[in-house]
């Protein structure tokens, strides 16, 4: 019987190695390992005479991903000793906050995030303050630096 | 008719596997309570038929995909009703199966030997889930796009390896045409077949054990 | 029909389930042409919206916001996933004495998150 034990053993174990063998090429397969890195680029913004003395102004940057226009926001803070820009995206869960003037917050209308004029989470669930964009500024044009 | 499916029965054999089946007697204090899985399977053949008759005009990529749901209203004859149909179908089948499972635990009708059913149940009630989230983002319209910007998203809180939990759900790092066709895909084939499965065992299961009556 | 008969699944049930299956189909028609689904609007990805989720995850959208920061997971995975495992382990809950109260104990916690935290953002958005 000892052959008959090792042959019943055999056909587990071949089958037990074709599944682990297909779930892991499953798994390898989806993963999306050869993404498009996102690269740095600067976009221009607006013009430096529109920039804000004190307060927030928001701005649109056009740009393509894929083969898609998409027009993306930013802010541009005038925090009165210090110009920045700020992501409009929720540190939550991804949603695009507002500028609320009333309260000099950015609202997120998601899941009630709010941060005040410096990206600073003030209340709700964020885990992180905005993230700052790098700005420059060339021949009075503003530009503004997104991954894509 | 009689004759044609006497003709298959006599090659094929349908007939008298299932003949115990359908003549199996009813147990006492069966209700109207005991149909709502009978309607959830109702509604989830009509989700079938109607996703089926939809996948003939969606076009599952970033720039086709809104367009293709703007022809299928406008353009094609019932398209309009097929769409409402197949949500309100999902929507049905969300609330049925959810007064099943209510029913099913008030009659303890989880009880051995039925535990493997009550399980088989609850992985049909995740799996039907799954199919609305996924089901959520094909229009590719704002509330699509953001619903999924923020549903995906929330698997990246899982400490450590979030990141590429949320990179394997989206295909990338942001909701693209990659994201829409991994869920499309989850939509159409994965979740589907898994649920046929799933209630293939559950009624295979039914008929073994029989229905359990009485509180 | 002086004896009484024993109803049997066919034809005594299956005319019952026939009538189920009819009103199951005339209320999805009704309801999808009295209240037929709109096009949506295209995506925008400058202006800020808030998406609600179907009402079927109504109660998720509503438990994150409990979570601040770095506990979000336990609103986003943890809490659902814990809810799933007990959804199915009820079987084994329900285990010798008191099992059948730890049960009702379990089902009907979860039953209640599910609809008071669908209920929440009806009330006050």
């Amino acid at each position: 019987m000892v052959r008959r034990d090792f042959l019943k053993s055999t056909v587990k174990i071949f089958f037990l190695l074709i599944s682990i063998i297909s779930v892991s090429v499953f798994s390898i397969f989806t993963y999306p390992w050869k993404f498009k890195r996102k690269e740095l680029t600067f976009f221009h913004a607006t013009d430096e005479e529109a920039l804000p003395i004190k307060g927030v102004r928001q701005v649109f940057i056009k740009h393509i991903r894929g083969n898609t226009q998409i027009n993306s926001k930013a802010f541009i803070v005038n925090s009165g000793s210090e110009l920045f820009a700020l992501s409009p995206v929720c540190t939550h869960l991804g949603c695009l906050v507002n500028w609320y003037r009333p309260k000099n917050r950015f609202l997120c209308p998601c899941h009630g995030g709010q941060y005040d004029m410096n990206g600073k989470v003030v209340k709700g669930p964020p885990p992180a303050d905005l993230n700052r964009m790098p700005i420059k500024i060339e021949d009075g044009k503003v530009y503004i630096g997104l991954r894509v | 008719m009689g004759k044609i499916f006497d003709w298959i029965d006599s090659r094929f054999g349908v007939k008298q596997p299932h003949k115990k089946f359908l003549e199996r007697p009813v147990p006492e204090g069966v209700n109207y309570a005991f149909c709502l899985g009978g309607a959830s399977f109702v509604f989830f053949l009509m989700l079938v038929c109607s996703g089926l008759m939809l996948s003939i005009y969606y076009v599952p990529s970033e720039q086709e995909a809104f367009m293709s749901i703007v022809r299928l209203n406008n353009d094609v004859t019932l398209g309009a009703f097929i769409r409402s149909f197949h949500k309100w179908s999902a929507n049905l089948l969300i609330i049925t199966i959810i007064l099943h499972t209510i029913r099913v635990f008030i009659y303890k009708a989880y009880r051995p030997p039925r535990e493997l059913n009550w399980i088989a149940g609850s992985l049909t009630l995740i799996i039907a889930l799954g199919s609305g989230f996924t089901g959520y983002l094909l229009p590719w319209d704002q509330k699509a796009y953001w619903a999924t910007e923020v549903g995906t998203s929330m698997a990246s809180t899982v400490p450590f390896i979030g990141k590429y939990i949320l990179y394997l759900i989206r295909g990338g790092e942001d909701v693209t045409g990659a994201t829409l066709i991994r869920f499309y895909s989850m939509h159409i084939l994965y979740f589907p077949t898994i649920m046929f499965l799933l209630l293939w065992a559950h009624f295979h299961m039914i008929k073994k054990q029989g229905v359990k009556g009485g509180l | 029909m002086a004896e009484k008969r024993n109803k049997e699944f066919y034809p005594d049930y299956l005319v019952e389930i026939s009538i189920v299956i009819f009103i199951a189909v005339e209320l999805t028609v009704v309801l999808a042409l009295v209240y037929p689904q709109l096009i949506g609007r295209q995506i925008d990805f400058s202006t800020p919206y808030r998406p609600l989720p179907e009402w079927y995850f109504l109660w998720l959208y509503q438990a994150v916001r409990y979570f601040p920061g770095r506990w979000a997971f336990i609103g986003t995975v943890l809490l659902p996933f814990i809810a799933a495992i007990s959804l199915i382990m009820i079987p084994y809950i329900d285990r010798g004495k008191r099992g059948r109260t730890r049960a009702i104990l379990v089902g009907v916690s979860l039953l209640l998150a599910f609809v008071v935290l669908t209920l929440i953002p009806y009330i006050s958005p």
